[in-house]
């Protein structure tokens, strides 16, 4: 894929929709959303619990298809992508980090990372990603074995590892304590600014988004606003 | 994909119990299959070239007296190859070896002559030790049988009774010939007895001068050219053996010792086809729910692996690899097992039938087959079990999916029913209606196991009924004397009345004839029984007693059903003993009756005479005798040349109860495989349960109530689901049974088909067993249930 000029956005939305059935009931989870992501950002999605947050990441994702509007991962029209081609969308260019870190239980924490290193294009190398979260002597482990932090932190070296061009985050501090939060959103942040990729972060905690560049706020499955952040701060900084 | 293969041996690891389960029934039905595959393919092979090495005869006849010079003209007959005479008389043994006969075993040898000199005899004796036959000695050749069970070497002696006159014969050899692969005496015996009856060959030139008809064939054997027709070459010969007194024509297919081999392939062919399915069937059901709950239960990490960008291709391809090592492990293990245990089976075969160089032929095309039947089925298994959950869009399968639609069920319209139970009980009735599949599995393994349980025991049951009814309600007599030769009837039944110890002797008469139905025939051997004999009494199918008609004949179900005919059904008769052979009798059917062990027609004795225009044309003369003159009237009757053999009925009904308690191994086997089924389906269904309900389950354990307690949600669905199928397995027992008795009926023994309460209380006895033993172990896995992990997990 060709490298794409600054200015030019990496993922650009037009009136998305999704609704899903959830038994016999319809969910409007996202109406007519729409924005621009260019490349190195650090994006906060902020908004209440059911407002479409963690929908909006997986259409961003490929993990789930709109029900209407336009979708563009550089020039990859997602909307109309088949699954097989959202699975290779992923597989090349996309980190997923979720809030209950989803180890597969029956492998260590290095296996974990090999999982995703094994598909990747160009991966990264599993161990030296443990190293840089700090878990390099828990190599062996299984999730079973290691703390909460700890699990999230093999679970952002398990998305590293594939050296995507964007990291989604699902909550990813959700699940945490103040301290191991900080943790984390140092490493997103070290990865963000020393690999010059994009971070996408939904939350429903709004000091988190203090660290962002720009913060979309969304609400009932609408994005409300935009706003940029003009005084970013360190995680360490941040307080609740 | 090195970690996902990790992965699976540890989630198989996590679940070994119910994976073994399946691989073990998985390995028992290809073990079968390959092990009765190679037992057949190893018969028929040694069977073949058995028949070809020693030329086995397409047809036999007998006739009372013909010379050897006719016999040569027949050779020219359209369609004969070559025909050969022989002389075939039984003989009462005295000594065998070094050993008298037991007064109360009667040991009986069939001498079938030969002739040392010709180039390709038919039936040729292939000898396995010892030196050629003589024409100057009274020297023989035994079959390897009889023996090996009378521990006879090479020149041991035998003592026989021939023509009134104690002779002694040398065992020159033992041998075996194709015609009598299976050794009976009689079409009415259910099992051979090598210890006392065996099959000796002589000379012709030395058997001739032991019996009065001289240089005279009985008996003859006969080869067609590849292009002839067998009914054309009988019509030919029977017309041409008319003047001889031709008494029995048949083809080789209908040759006791053929036909009974023929029948065991048939039932090991069908057994090898049929039962790896069933239990493949089983294993695939049980692969199949497993995988289903697996795929299910790791919904999150099915999402997580396509997050990543794994293709559904690699996801389907990692959860049918569960499914294809299973199968993969259970149909090489199966097809081993199968080859191993193929040998002591075909030695097993060795003791029943003689066929030289029987031995296990392997062919790697069975392990091959094994293999790719349990793949095929575990392939079918895991695809049904994975596919639906692989078509979801990551995201969906990372959400919890949508909880099962709660309404109430048709149970709780029955308000009475539905109050009385406890809460458990409601929960337990309501989760069978949310997972109908699950519910019919466990519904039709039960019932599969029931009725697997229950058809050895009823066949023990059936074979009991076949084999004492015969013995203790018809056939009442305690010997039967059977005569070599026309005697006067009245004389001889006064003679054996005199007899001390006697206290009853009746005249029996058995005829060869041909009964014709339009174009249905069959040829049987016709009873004539006194009217009012205790001794012989023909029941009907309530057990009821029935007089032999005196207008009429009486046929058995089996032969009835050959002949086509009913009561009232008009069948032509003709019999070589008639005045005239050629002319048929019209004959009426009065009645059809059971009869378990051969197939014969009845008529009243007197007017059985008269059809035969004969008077004094009895066979044999039934006794109601003390049980301690019996081994006197042996002794005193055995060297008359006007008896031919005298059976003792209880000495056969002891040996046939001793063959029977032998045949005790086949029902445990079943037992064996009944229990594994049961207890793998029932283990598999509580396992599944137990992981798919752990939440709910810890919840009552945190509200209070016991492990007992929270077990009996689950034990109660599978008690009211087994007790139902219990119940529909006694019918389809029952049905099972009637196939099987149909698929074995033949000429020499018909099964009755009958499920007795016996069989039945032993089914569910043994199946409520495998049940318990199912429920402990879920018990203990609920008693292991770490409330605070359980209730902690995310769902």
């Amino acid at each position: 894929m060709e490298p794409l000029q600054k200015t030019e956005p990496l993922i650009k939305a037009t009136n998305l929709c999704k609704f899903y059935q959830m038994g016999e009931v319809t969910v409007k989870a996202l109406q007519g959303v729409e924005f621009e992501i260019y490349p190195g950002e650090f994006i906060v999605i902020l908004g209440p619990s059911g407002s479409g947050k963690s929908t909006l990441l997986n259409l961003i994702g490929g993990m789930d298809t709109a029900t209407s509007g336009e979708l563009y991962f550089k020039n990859i029209a997602l909307h109309k992508a088949d699954p097989k081609a959202l699975t290779f969308f992923r597989r090349n260019n996309v980190g997923f980090v979720f809030q209950f870190y989803n180890l597969i239980s029956n492998l260590t924490a290095y296996e974990n990372v090999c999982l995703a290193a094994e598909i990747a294009q160009k991966p990264l190398s599993p161990m030296e990603m443990l190293e840089k979260v700090g878990l390099g002597d828990r190599a062996t482990h299984f999730p079973a074995q290691l703390s909460g932090g700890e699990q999230q932190r093999v679970a952002l070296a398990r998305a590293i590892v594939k050296n995507p061009d964007i990291l989604l985050c699902d909550e990813p501090t959700g699940a945490l304590d103040y301290q191991t939060s900080i943790q984390v959103l140092q490493l997103l942040k070290h990865f963000c600014q020393k690999y010059q990729k994009t971070v996408i972060l939904i939350t429903h905690n709004s000091p988190i988004a203090q660290i962002a560049d720009r913060i979309f706020y969304i609400k009932d499955g609408l994005l409300s606003r935009i706003v940029t952040n003009a005084e970013l701060i360190p995680p360490e900084k941040v307080t609740w | 994909m090195v970690m996902l293969w990790r992965k699976l041996f540890r989630d198989i690891k996590e679940n070994k119990g119910a994976y073994l389960a399946s691989i073990t029934i998985i390995l028992i039905g290809l073990m079968v299959y390959s092990s009765f595959s190679i037992v057949v393919n190893s018969l028929i092979s040694a069977q073949q070239k058995f028949y070809t090495e020693q030329n086995f005869a397409d047809g036999f006849a007998e006739v009372i007296s013909m010379p050897p010079s006719e016999v040569k003209k027949l050779r020219s007959l359209e369609g004969i190859k070559d025909i050969q005479g022989r002389l075939v008389k039984e003989v009462r043994v005295l000594r065998v070896g070094n050993k008298t006969a037991e007064p109360e075993k009667d040991i009986y040898l069939r001498l079938v002559s030969t002739d040392p000199h010709e180039p390709r005899p038919i039936n040729d004796v292939q000898l396995h030790k010892g030196r050629a036959l003589n024409n100057e000695t009274l020297n023989i050749w035994v079959d390897s049988q009889f023996f090996a069970a009378n521990q006879l070497a090479v020149n041991d002696e035998i003592e026989i009774v021939a023509n009134g006159k104690k002779t002694i014969l040398n065992v020159a050899g033992t041998g075996s010939s194709p015609e009598f692969i299976y050794i009976m005496r009689t079409k009415d015996e259910f099992f051979p007895n090598p210890e006392t009856f065996g099959i000796a060959f002589i000379p012709f030139d030395m058997m001739k001068t032991l019996f009065q008809e001289g240089a005279t064939y009985n008996n003859l054997v006969f080869t067609l050219q590849p292009s002839a027709d067998y009914k054309d070459v009988e019509k030919e010969l029977v017309a041409k053996l008319d003047a001889f007194g031709i008494s029995n024509i048949y083809p080789r297919k209908e040759q006791i010792s053929h036909t009974l081999l023929t029948q065991e392939l048939t039932q090991l062919r069908s057994m090898a086809k049929s039962m790896p399915v069933i239990f493949l069937a089983v294993a695939c059901m049980i692969l199949y729910i497993m995988l289903k709950r697996t795929v299910e239960n790791q919904r999150g990490q099915i999402g997580i692996l396509k997050a990543f960008g794994h293709t559904r291709r690699e996801i389907m391809a990692h959860y049918l690899s569960f499914a294809l090592l299973i199968g993969f492990c259970g149909g090489l293990l199966g097809g081993i097992s199968g080859l191993l245990l193929s040998f002591p089976l075909i030695d097993l075969y060795g003791t029943f039938f003689n066929i030289p160089g029987l031995q296990v032929s392997f062919s790697f095309s069975y392990l091959l087959m094994s293999l790719l039947l349990a793949l095929a089925f575990a392939l079918f298994a895991g695809y049904h079990g994975c596919k639906s959950i692989l078509t979801l869009a990551p995201a969906e399968a990372m959400r919890p999916p949508a909880p099962p639609k709660g309404k109430s069920i048709l149970l709780e319209r029955i308000t009475p029913f539905w109050n009385a139970l406890t809460v458990q009980g409601k929960m337990s009735l309501r989760s069978m209606s949310r997972h109908p599949g699950r519910t019919i599995f466990l519904f039709l393994g039960i019932m599969f196991t029931f009725s697997l349980l229950g058809s050895p025991w009823s066949m023990m049951d059936m074979a009991e009924t076949m084999l004492y009814d015969q013995y203790e309600k018809v056939e009442t007599y305690d010997v039967k004397v059977n005569l070599a030769r026309p005697v006067n009837r009245q004389q001889a039944v006064n003679e054996l009345n005199r007899f001390p110890g006697t206290r009853k002797a009746e005249a029996l008469a058995e005829i060869p004839v041909i009964l014709k139905n339009e174009w249905h025939k069959k040829e049987v051997a016709l009873l004539g029984i006194p009217q009012n004999s205790t001794l012989y009494t023909i029941r009907d199918t309530k057990g009821n007693r029935i007089k032999p008609p005196t207008n009429g004949i009486l046929l058995s179900e089996t032969l009835a059903r050959s002949l086509d005919a009913q009561v009232g059904t008009k069948l032509q008769l003709r019999s070589p003993v008639m005045k005239n052979p050629e002319e048929a009798e019209t004959i009426v059917v009065a009645g059809i009756i059971p009869q378990y062990i051969g197939v014969n027609a009845y008529m009243e004795l007197d007017s059985l005479l008269n059809l035969f225009q004969q008077k004094d044309l009895i066979t044999a003369i039934m006794l109601s005798i003390d049980e301690q003159t019996i081994p006197l009237l042996k002794e005193t009757y055995q060297d008359s040349m006007f008896i031919a053999s005298l059976e003792d009925n209880k000495e056969a009904l002891r040996q046939s109860k001793e063959m029977m308690a032998s045949y005790g191994s086949t029902i445990y086997i079943f037992l064996l495989f009944g229990l594994l089924i049961g207890f793998a389906i029932v283990y598999n269904i509580s396992v599944i349960t137990i992981a798919e309900r752990s939440r709910e389950l810890a919840s009552m354990m945190v509200l209070g109530m016991s492990p007992k307690e929270v077990l009996s949600v689950i034990t109660f669905e599978q008690w009211f689901i087994s007790i139902l199928a219990m119940l529909s397995g006694i019918p389809i027992t029952k049905l099972l049974l009637v196939g099987l008795s149909q698929s074995i009926d033949s000429d020499l023994f018909s099964m009755p088909t009958t499920f007795s309460v016996s069989s039945i209380l032993a089914a569910t006895g043994v199946t409520v067993v495998c049940i318990l033993f199912a429920q402990l172990m879920a018990a203990r896995k609920i008693a292991g249930l770490s409330i605070v992990e359980v209730l902690k997990t995310k769902e």
